[in-house]
Parts: C-alpha cells; sequence; structure tokens
C-alpha cells in the first residue's frame, strides 16, 4: 500500500484524542497496511500509531520482534485496533525516543508486564500478556492515541533529555 | 552570536525564577538550556542564553542590579563560540546510585573511579538525609558508558568502595529504544 510521512510535533493532529474505530472496513485494513509500511520503512522501528501519520483512529502497529531488546520476547507484528490495556504491574525505565519527536530522548517509567486486549486486522478480539520491551513499546504507541508523548511522561527534563546519539 | 553563562545563587522565597526571567526578557535575553533547582536553602540557576545584539559582559550594563539588590548573587561569562552546543552523547547510560552513613571523599572516589575508566558522568544530585545524629548521603550519578564497557564491569570497577567506605551501591543500564 504506502508508506506514508511521519507527522513530526509541533504537527497539532499529535495532541488530539483520535476517535474508536467502529467497523474494520476496507479503509481500516488501508491504515493498518499503511503503518506496517510505514514502521518497515523506517528501519524497521518498533511501533507507529496511527495519528503519527495523520489519522485519527486508534489503531497502532508493534513489532519488537527484529530489535535486539525484544528478539526473545515478542508476539511478532501485533495489529491493534481499538487496543486497551487491562492490567499493567510492575515498572521498567527506558529512555525513550520517538520518531515525531527527532534528536531528544527521555528517560521513561512504565509498567513492565501488561495484558492489553485490541481487535485485529481480521475483527477478532484478541487479548494477549507483554512484558519488557514489548510492554514498553505497546504503552508508548498507544499514549499516542491519546494525544500524549512521551514528553508527556518525562519527570525532569534536567536529568532525563538529552540530545538522541546519532544513528 | 556569543552565548552566556548565567549563574544566579540566593536563599529559595517564592518569585525568584519570575525576577530573574522578566529582567532577561525586558532585556531581549534569548533562554536556551537552563537548570535550577533547590540545594540547601539556597536556589541555583544556571542559564545559557544568547541576545541579539550584546556581544560581551560590558553591554549588559547594570541589567542584574536589581537581582544583587535582592540579595542573589549573580555571575556571567560569555561562552567560547560553539559552547553553547550539546554535544552528542555516545553510549549506553546507566544509572549509579551510592549511599551510606556520611562520610568524607564518597563523591569524589566514585567519581575518581569513573574518571579513569572514561565513564562520562552526565548527570549527579547528591543529598544529605537521615536524622541529624545518623545522616545518610544518597548520591544518584546518571553516566554515558564507553564502547565495550558493561554494567558489570562499573560494578566491579566501584566494589573496593563498597568495602572501604561502607557504602552501598547499585547500577542499572538504562536502554535507549526508539519507538
Amino acid at each position: 500500500m504506502a508508506v506514508r510521512t511521519i507527522r513530526v510535533y509541533p504537527d497539532p493532529i499529535l495532541k488530539q484524542i483520535s476517535e474508536p474505530v467502529d467497523e474494520i472496513n476496507e479503509s481500516i485494513v488501508g491504515v493498518i497496511q499503511d503503518l506496517v509500511d510505514t514502521m518497515i520503512d523506517a528501519g524497521h522501528s518498533v511501533g507507529v500509531a496511527a495519528p503519527q501519520i495523520g489519522v485519527l483512529k486508534r489503531v497502532v502497529v508493534v513489532d519488537v520482534s527484529k530489535s535486539k531488546l525484544g528478539r526473545d520476547n515478542n508476539h511478532g507484528l501485533l495489529e491493534m485496533v481499538n487496543p486497551k490495556i487491562i492490567e499493567m504491574s510492575g515498572s521498567k525505565m527506558m529512555r525513550e525516543g520517538c520518531m515525531s519527536v527527532p534528536d531528544y530522548t527521555g528517560n521513561v517509567t512504565r509498567a513492565e508486564h501488561i495484558v492489553v486486549e485490541f481487535t485485529n486486522r481480521i475483527g477478532q478480539l484478541r487479548v494477549i500478556e507483554a512484558s519488557g520491551f514489548e510492554a514498553v513499546a505497546i504503552q508508548h504507541e498507544l499514549d499516542h492515541l491519546d494525544g500524549l508523548l512521551f514528553l508527556d511522561r518525562v519527570s525532569s527534563l534536567k536529568t532525563d533529555l538529552y540530545r538522541r546519539k546519532s544513528k | 552570536m556569543n552565548h552566556f553563562a548565567l549563574t544566579i545563587v540566593g536563599r529559595d522565597r517564592p518569585g525568584i525564577v519570575s525576577q530573574v526571567t522578566e529582567i532577561l526578557f525586558n532585556q531581549g535575553c534569548n533562554l536556551a538550556d537552563s537548570s535550577c533547582s533547590i540545594l540547601g536553602g539556597q536556589f541555583a540557576m544556571i542559564l545559557i542564553l544568547d541576545h541579539p545584539e550584546i556581544t560581551d559582559l560590558e553591554g549588559f550594563g547594570d541589567t542584574f542590579k536589581p537581582l544583587e539588590d535582592a540579595d542573589l548573587t549573580v555571575a556571567l561569562r560569555v561562552l567560547k563560540p560553539g559552547g553553547e552546543v550539546r554535544s552528542h552523547i555516545e553510549g549506553d547510560l546507566c544509572m549509579i546510585s551510592v549511599y551510606g552513613s556520611d562520610k568524607p571523599g564518597i563523591v569524589y572516589r566514585v567519581a575518581n573511579v569513573l574518571g579513569e575508566k572514561k565513564v562520562n558522568i552526565t548527570d549527579l544530585n547528591t543529598k544529605l538525609v537521615g536524622t541529624e545524629d545518623r545522616p545518610v548521603y544518597v548520591m544518584v550519578i546518571e553516566a554515558a558508558l564507553p564502547e565495550g564497557v558493561e554494567e558489570e564491569d562499573v560494578d566491579g570497577w566501584l566494589s573496593p568502595i563498597r568495602d572501604e567506605l561502607q557504602v552501598d551501591i547499585s547500577i542499572r543500564t538504562i536502554p535507549t529504544v526508539e519507538l
């Protein structure tokens, strides 16, 4: 389908709340495919949320299986429609960067284990348990659906924000 | 364009940031990076700023006199060209917590080992906590590890200090992830 341009802050769309998806139709499947294509095109990043490509719908894709940190603990490619975290526990700090906030990273503490329910591309309700990097990635992408960036989660700019190391 | 480093220290009270930034704003200064915090009973501000026309200290004249009149200590210095640019910090980051009953040399001994091993300290905070008769010293360091250095290496290097100074030291890396 298509690789889409990643929206970059201060694009106002990144601060808006996305609408739930009523029905998985052709257009939503198109959004899912564009998210996957865009994720893979971005040097196989580990996730993209619909608002990042300018679509205010509750759809994200996550795939940490190609990354060093997620290789041994993942569910492969997750295409999530109307995702919702129903349980979380533990905490884990990572220094997060985001394609929509270039050149900066910040320390963010998130739940280490989550249970998340979502509808997949073919309309089935799924519930999975994720932990570690995959759990962090899912939480990061879900935040985009509520107009939240990792900048909303860092506790202190002084210690938490550094220019990201060059790729 | 020259950049300046401005430091301001004074007894903490509400209104310091307001007074300082009002002066900077009226003067036409641009505030870039800054870090301000309470240390002891003092409020300490470190600011990197520039001004479209002012290029030297004299150019500020008595701009900051109202701050001195309000019992704040003000120091201003000109940065060498490029000194305002944040350098890229390479390598994995780790947090090092060091704490124990207060005694001389905790900061120095730890920093000395890290410096010798080319570990770049990117942030360091210390606090004296506990009670008056049992003071506890706490230090939290964030540091960038050189290529090839692992958490375990740092742990090994700092280990002798644990016994010698009777302090607890823990190290954890913070993976940097692009999401």
